[in-house]
């Protein structure tokens, strides 16, 4: 595998889908991972760098599927992290759900896969604040029309930010906004360029893939001789 | 249009009706089918076909580029043929070389692409391709017809139509990728040009200009060989020549991904069925064409020939209907009352099997192109199933009540209902089909068991409370995330399930297979087993050439050239 490749919109759907069901994740939250994947893939991301660190953080019992609901909102097992795969998931289905306009999530691994969930679903007027175990400060704001920023304190990558309590809350509800570097994001302008350029990905895609892997079978004599019916030479 | 939408909601064929799988596996294709659809498209635009390149040897071997000029931009097929040992050809996924290998390229591709592709085409799966590549596919030469056209060509003769007919085609696809796979397109990067639009125009434009670069380039050998003697092929030969296709699992695992798509394409097809059976009088002239299909299917039963037992039965008894159809309708009294299509389509529904059942559907359909094609439009789709998590719990249970009956009635406690099961192979990434107890791999079964997830969440809904909503029931339970998604689409969406159990001992892939060959438009399924079958794709319709002839769009059903003298 080259150091980098190219990729399609349709693998990361793919390949990150079976990555998620490869480290025991339910089939239908791996499919909302693999949809917050080409999201970010649809925003010049390369994906693989911040999942490889949720799957990796899962495989070695670091994070934890495990959740709970409070009052205040989302946490996982004290001693583990909140993996982002399930964190996202649930924090979607309660803003969109239940119409609340504030939630807390401790501790979450990969903070920017929650930021993508987010994005997939096309939020408008949300915005996401944490500050990671590095003491590093980031603020997604989510605008209309696919505008959204990112402001951070730190030269740290977003896509490293790591073992967070996120607040998502309403737009309008602000308070001060974070003082720092600001990016700005068109998603559409930004997935009219990948969609002709295709998806970038480096050194974190071998790991993706090992992962996706595990989703596949082992192939024997007598399952390729008789698991897909044909037969292996063609004389007609 | 002579047609109420009321009536129309009231011909619909139910979907526990017609997404069953003997029903879906007795498909034929329909005037809404893609490559009609497609083959119309090009007609009324009036594509222009350009060969641009072909260095190809004595042999046949080389890089050959065939372009379609669409009113708006151009799409070219490149084409690497090879010479490969026997013993390699395989229809496999697993296979490695091929004879002839392609992509389509959008735009005119440079001399720098093609240097890029030649590297990369060859190895198929092996090689990686780009946002400029549509479609990537192979074929392989019919070891029967190939090297026998060329030889008849070269000294100045025409083939012999019963031997072209026995086969079908010169060359066989055995895979045609599109929509981003091996770093190819996406969809969404062509999805909202016109001729893109709707499911699989871009591939099944491929496979047009396979068809007419396999044509093209018997000849070419043959003017090589023979010289000024050689003879090219006569324009209904030409005509009646296909592209044959094998087809396994892949497509299977694409049919039960893609619930919103196949609702959409269902919808359409019944739709139109259902405006023609509302018809209280008949179009002027329809009925005179439905008749002369009639024949037209007569002789195309006869000349449908394959080895499999089951589909052999089945075609012999569909004969025998069809012969019993065309005597019941020889009956003036049987056509004269009111709704007299809706009349066809009730005698062939209380009367023969599945299999005329749909021959039928397509038969009737077929002579009203102005009632019906603007349903072909609507064959795709951009929504993705949500997760609905405000919906009460309640709710939920009255959709599994309501649309999963199918799927609760059946007891997956028996070995036969959990007899199979579907996964990836590591080889190639092969779709297979395992059978539990004896194939490894139950663990990475892919997530393909609707009937029995539904099952499952149905057991589990039973002890909950319909008081919380299915975001906090997902909370507690995110295995059932994925079925309950799938199961909120199908409230809105009833065509997008196929109601059978995908597990089950006596499940057939074969009929997933040709209900989506159907609705591309293919014909003369040929089964090679319950896991793959052989097919043609544009028998009979018109080259190149021949698009803006009137008749461009009455090629359903053909039937093999008269041999000439």
């Amino acid at each position: 595998m080259p150091a980098q490749l190219t990729i399609s919109l349709n693998e990361i759907l793919f390949i990150f889908t079976r990555a998620g069901f490869g480290v025991n994740a339910p089939i239908g939250i791996s499919e909302d991972f693999a949809r917050s994947n080409m999201w970010l893939a649809e925003n010049g991301f390369d994906p693989s760098m911040c999942s490889v660190a949720a799957l990796d953080s899962l495989d070695e019992g670091k994070s934890s599927l495990v959740i709970e609901r409070s009052d205040g909102g989302l946490s996982g097992p004290s001693s583990q992290y909140l993996s982002a795969l399930q964190a996202s998931v649930s924090v979607l289905d309660i803003i969109k759900g239940e119409q609340k306009s504030e939630l807390t999530i401790t501790n979450v691994d990969s903070p920017l896969l929650v930021v993508a969930a987010l994005g997939a679903n096309q939020v408008e007027g949300w915005k996401v604040c944490w500050c990671d175990e590095t003491g590093a400060n980031f603020q997604v704001s989510f605008m209309v029309n696919d505008q959204w920023t990112v402001i951070s304190d730190s030269s740290s990558a977003i896509e490293l930010s790591k073992g967070a309590t996120m607040q998502v809350s309403l737009l309008d509800d602000i308070g001060l906004a974070l003082k720092g570097n600001t990016k700005r994001f068109d998603s559409g302008t930004e997935k009219a360029k990948i969609l002709q350029t295709g998806v970038a990905v480096r050194e974190h895609w071998d790991a993706i893939y090992a992962y996706f892997s595990r989703c596949l079978v082992k192939s024997t004599a007598e399952s390729r001789a008789s698991g897909a019916g044909a037969g292996l030479v063609d004389t007609d | 249009m002579p047609f109420s939408a009321k009536l129309d909601e009231a011909m619909m064929r139910r979907p526990e009706q017609v997404m069953r799988l003997d029903r879906m596996g007795s498909s034929f294709p329909t005037r809404l089918s893609f490559m009609r659809a497609l083959i119309r498209r090009m007609s009324k635009e009036q594509w222009k076909f350009e060969k641009l390149r072909q260095d190809v040897d004595e042999n046949g071997f080389g890089v050959s580029v065939y372009a379609a000029h669409t009113p708006e931009r151009t799409y070219s097929l490149v084409a690497f043929t090879q010479d490969i040992p026997a013993d390699m050809r395989t229809d496999r996924v697993i296979a490695e070389v091929w004879d002839a290998t392609f992509n389509l390229f959008d735009g005119v591709p440079t001399q720098g692409d093609i240097d890029y592709l030649a590297k990369n085409t060859p190895k198929q799966e092996g090689g990686r391709f780009r946002p400029s590549e549509l479609s990537l596919a192979r074929a392989n030469k019919s070891l029967r017809l190939f090297e026998y056209i060329v030889s008849s060509l070269a000294d100045g003769k025409q083939p012999d139509v019963d031997l072209v007919a026995s086969v079908g085609y010169i060359m066989r696809t055995t895979a045609v990728y599109g929509s981003g796979k091996f770093g190819c397109a996406d969809r969404a990067k062509i999805a909202d040009r016109k001729e893109c639009k709707v499911s699989f125009h871009m591939e099944l434009l491929a496979v047009y200009l396979i068809r007419w670069f396999t044509i093209d380039l018997v000849e070419t050998i043959a003017k090589q060989r023979g010289g000024s003697k050689a003879a090219i092929l006569e324009p209904n030969i030409r005509q009646f020549i296909g592209v044959g296709n094998s087809t396994g699992l892949g497509m299977a695992p694409f049919l039960l991904k893609h619930p919103v798509l196949i609702h959409n394409w269902v919808t359409a097809k019944e739709t139109a069925l259902a405006r023609v059976r509302s018809l209280e009088t008949p179009i002027q002239g329809s009925l005179e064409a439905f008749t002369e299909s009639i024949k037209q299917v007569v002789q195309h039963l006869k000349e449908w020939r394959v080895a499999d037992e089951i589909q052999s039965a089945r075609i012999e008894k569909l004969e025998a209907e069809v012969g019993q159809l065309t005597h019941w309708c020889g009956d003036e009294e049987n056509l004269i009352k009111p709704y007299p299509w809706n009349g066809i389509y009730q005698f062939a529904e209380d009367n023969f099997s599945l299999e005329c059942q749909e021959m039928v559907v397509s038969l009737v359909i077929e002579p009203h192109g102005a009632l019906v094609d603007d349903l072909a439009d609507a064959m795709f789709s951009t929504t993705v199933p949500q997760f609905e998590a405000g919906m009460s719990l309640s709710k939920l249970k009255s959709i599994v009540k309501d649309y999963y009956a199918w799927a609760t009635s059946i007891d997956f406690s028996l070995h036969e209902s959990q007899y199979h099961f579907w996964y990836y192979s590591e080889d190639k990434l092969e779709p297979r089909f395992g059978s539990k107890g004896v194939d490894d791999g139950v663990d990475q079964e892919m997530p393909l068991a609707i009937g029995r997830d539904a099952d499952d969440l149905n057991e589990q809904l039973k002890t909950a409370s319909n008081d919380i909503t299915v975001g906090e029931f997902a909370l507690q339970y995110p295995q059932f995330r994925h079925i309950i998604r799938r199961i909120q689409n199908t409230a809105l969406r009833p065509y997008a399930e196929v109601q059978d159990n995908l597990l089950g001992e006596k499940m057939r892939p074969l009929d997933l297979l040709r209900f989506k060959l159907a609705f591309f438009g293919a014909s003369k399924f040929d089964p090679k087993s319950d896991l793959w079958t052989r097919i043609s794709m544009y028998q009979g319709a018109p080259m190149p050439d021949q698009l803006s002839y009137a008749d461009h769009d009455d090629w359903a059903f053909p039937i093999r050239p008269k041999q000439s003298v």
